[in-house]
């Protein structure tokens, strides 16, 4: 992959891109935007940018408009027209003031797939080119796309931190803080619809799109984001019989939100409703777009998260649970842990000296490894023998050292134990679901894996630590955001609405709670071994 | 405290910190059948193994696998030999030890149990997803010395928070409530209303040590 060299004051960052994008769309998956005012297509003039080296082409049409030939001579170009190939070294002339939402990495062709085809929803009436908005309201990130509704086209996507994190990172510190007082909970009522009105509006002023054109915001989230957004019922959540059953999030008005976010005024909000407390509309909405239930085969959809959620279609009922396993798949509490970001290192292999050679996300310098490559490195170790299935590092080391990029990490018997913990989590309940189905492990034929962890996961190694069950390789599809996708086919096409409809009613939740033997279950499935049927 | 070591143990400790529940069965029925008197394996064995598990845990990082394994392996020796339950004993303490309703994840407290029984104190387990009343009603009709919760996740927080209150309603309020479990123990005693937060099993055993002893 060729690098874009982008030249800061305090040194260099090193972007490696994949050649197709222009540099504005490279920079805008970034924290170092330029700033713009229309959507890439040389209008604006604003995203200037200064060439050191490489090849750039010559100056297109707008370039030559919007920059005087001492400037062109300098090497001054506009980020949004120059497409680069190879290496590449820039300099931002005009860089956009920082902010908290970002494009995620090919989003283009994330949403290729995205057409509705057929099916289209009722357009509301006396609204010019409507668009729609879909939201995937997470714990920790919101994650937006914005089409035009009536011809499905994709125009834009952002996503940015959760700012509801002030009030705690996870779901239970959350709703306690609300339960607890009104005013927090309308203040993180008010964050959220104050971050979507942020989104908005970073898609306005960059993408020049007239929030005007908004005809519909969709939002899929687990329970407890909807409640707190709804400021309905989040309180049930903190009660253990809730969390198996229906919980109304549904907000009750919504006209508020529409005029602080200066969307059209006709505009509707739909919340998709949760199935229950623990099983959130994300989760039925990535249940959508993977058609989850419409072959014949058994199938096993895992979002994997702090809180886990996993599905399975047997070929006639459709079962869901969660999981509580920590949070090692988001590689938080892990020593050596790092978020899947720039920096992070996602994948790691045995190299032939007998060491580990490290994969980084778009920079050069390490900070700690993400879920996917704890989960490589845990895998690397155990095929060399360097730590035991029982967790233990051979000849009673306390750690593994190495280094990635030149930085020196260490993972600890400790970092191994939270991991063991969270695939045990999630091996129960396969177990569970499998066996109240009545599908063996070798019947299963489709296993989607959603969720950011996803992206970069090596199933082979996943399931050497018994984290994806051992069917064939190709039967494991890594599907993304698919509470996003889901999220907008269901904005996108009255089908997928029906779909989520019929998930809706069709799906049956299995409380872990009610498993005989969990403890030995789980004592079992904490081994650094292949998934067994139970 | 430093358990006896007593070389006729030595096998008995040696396969319980292994975690082989198989061998640690057969070696604790080799005792009896040599005329060792219960009280004696569960004092010498169980609580030199508890002992030496507990240095290791300190040393070493926390591996949950190895503490099931250990635990498992002496929750078959206390049920060799005590089938019909623990006896109570004049003497011999008794706790109450339960994960709170809404809590499915009874690993903590089962470790907890372990190292308390290893210790020879009398554990009377109310499993996991217990209500706050049966875990007052057991504390009352066992003469419990402490109520223990346990809490791997953080929705059971506000159960922890009842205990208390509800066994000073019963004119209980002299019974400590012991707190540990990773959802707990990120919390202070003062946020969860209890008496106590354990950061181990072995941190929990020794605060209760003092308290039997009327150190704490």
């Amino acid at each position: 992959m060729p690098d874009l060299l982008l030249r800061l004051d305090d040194g260099t960052r090193r972007i490696p891109f994949e050649p197709g994008p222009s540099i504005r769309e490279i920079l805008d998956t970034t924290d170092f935007r330029v700033r713009s005012g229309c959507r890439g297509i040389g209008a604006c003039g604003l995203c200037r940018v200064r060439l050191i080296e490489g090849e750039s082409g010559e100056p297109t049409q707008n370039e030559r408009l919007h920059l005087p030939p001492t400037l062109l001579s300098q090497g001054v170009r506009l980020a949004c027209q120059v497409s680069p190939h190879h290496d590449m070294q820039v300099e931002i002339l005009n860089p956009a003031p920082p902010s908290n939402w970002k494009s995620p990495p090919n989003a283009a062709l994330l949403h290729e797939t995205h057409s509705p085809g057929t099916g289209t929803k009722w357009l509301p009436p006396g609204v010019r080119h409507p668009c729609g908005v879909a939201v995937d309201l997470g714990t920790t990130h919101l994650c937006l796309s914005l089409f035009d509704l009536a011809s499905g086209r994709w125009l834009a996507d952002r996503w940015g931190r959760n700012p509801q994190q002030n009030f705690g990172a996870d779901i239970v510190t959350r709703l306690a803080a609300a339960a607890e007082s009104p005013a927090a909970a309308r203040e993180m009522s008010r964050l959220v619809v104050a971050a979507i009105g942020e989104s908005l509006l970073d898609i306005a002023t960059r993408e020049g799109f007239d929030p005007r054109r908004i005809a519909n915001v969709t939002v899929a989230g687990n329970t407890a984001m909807l409640a707190l957004l709804s400021g309905r019922n989040f309180e049930l959540l903190l009660q253990p019989e809730y969390w198996t059953r229906p919980v109304d999030c549904a907000p009750l008005e919504t006209s508020g939100w529409a005029a602080e976010w200066q969307i059209n005024p006709v505009a509707e909000v739909d919340v998709l409703a949760p199935l229950a407390g623990f099983v959130g509309s994300d989760l039925l909405a990535g249940l959508v777009s993977t058609r989850f239930i419409e072959g014949a085969a058994p199938a096993l959809f895992i979002d994997f998260g702090t809180n886990s959620e996993i599905a399975l279609w047997s070929g006639e009922a459709l079962w869901v649970t969660a999981s509580a396993g920590g949070p090692a798949f988001e590689s938080s509490g892990i020593s050596c842990g790092a978020p899947a970001e720039a920096g992070a290192v996602f994948r790691v292999r045995l190299d032939a000296a007998g060491g580990v050679a490290c994969q980084i996300i778009g920079d050069d310098r390490a900070k700690g490894l993400c879920g996917s490559g704890l989960v490589d490195l845990i895998a690397c170790l155990l095929d060399s023998g360097r730590l035991t299935r029982d967790g233990k590092f051979a000849g009673g080391e306390t750690g593994y050292a190495f280094s990635a990029g030149g930085t020196g990490l260490t993972l600890t018997k400790s970092d191994v134990d939270l991991m063991q913990r969270a695939k045990a989590a999630i091996g129960v309940g396969i177990q569970a679901l499998c066996g109240h189905a009545g599908v063996r492990l070798k019947d299963l034929r489709r296993v989607c894996v959603g969720g950011a962890f996803g992206r970069y996961l090596d199933v082979g190694n996943a399931q050497a630590i018994g984290l994806l069950p051992p069917v064939a390789p190709e039967m494991v599809e890594l599907a993304g955001n698919t509470a996003l996708a889901g999220c907008c086919d269901v904005m996108l096409s009255s089908l997928a609405a029906e779909r989520l409809d019929r998930l809706r009613s069709r799906a049956r939740c299995l409380n872990l709670a009610s498993v005989p033997d969990f403890g030995e279950a789980f004592l079992e499935n904490l081994y650094l071994q292949p998934l067994r049927e139970a | 405290m430093i358990a006896m070591t007593n070389p006729e143990m030595n096998k008995l400790v040696e396969v319980l910190l292994e975690g082989d529940h198989a061998a640690a069965l057969a070696e604790a029925r080799r005792l009896r059948a040599m005329g060792i008197e219960p009280e004696r394996i569960v004092t010498e064995g169980l609580e030199a193994a508890m002992q030496r598990l507990d240095d290791k845990c300190t040393v070493e990082s926390f591996n949950l696998l190895e503490i099931m394994l250990v635990g498992r392996a002496v929750s078959a020796v206390v049920n060799e030999l005590y089938p019909e339950g623990v006896p109570p004993e004049r003497g011999r303490d008794t706790f109450v030890i339960a994960t709170l309703e809404g809590d499915v994840h009874d690993l903590g407290k089962n470790i907890a149990k372990m190292v308390l029984i290893g210790k020879g104190y009398r554990v009377v387990d109310l499993g996991k997803d217990c209500p706050v009343e049966t875990l007052v009603n057991a504390a009352e009709r066992e003469h419990a010395h402490a109520v223990l919760v346990s809490g791997l996740i953080t929705p059971v927080i506000p159960q922890v928070r009842k205990v208390r209150p509800a066994l000073a309603e019963r004119g209980l309020g002299g019974i400590r409530v012991v707190a540990g479990g990773a959802a707990l123990k990120q919390s202070s005693a003062e946020a969860l209303n209890v008496d106590y937060v354990a950061e181990t099993a072995f941190d929990g055993a020794l605060y209760l040590d003092q308290l039997v002893r009327g150190a704490a």
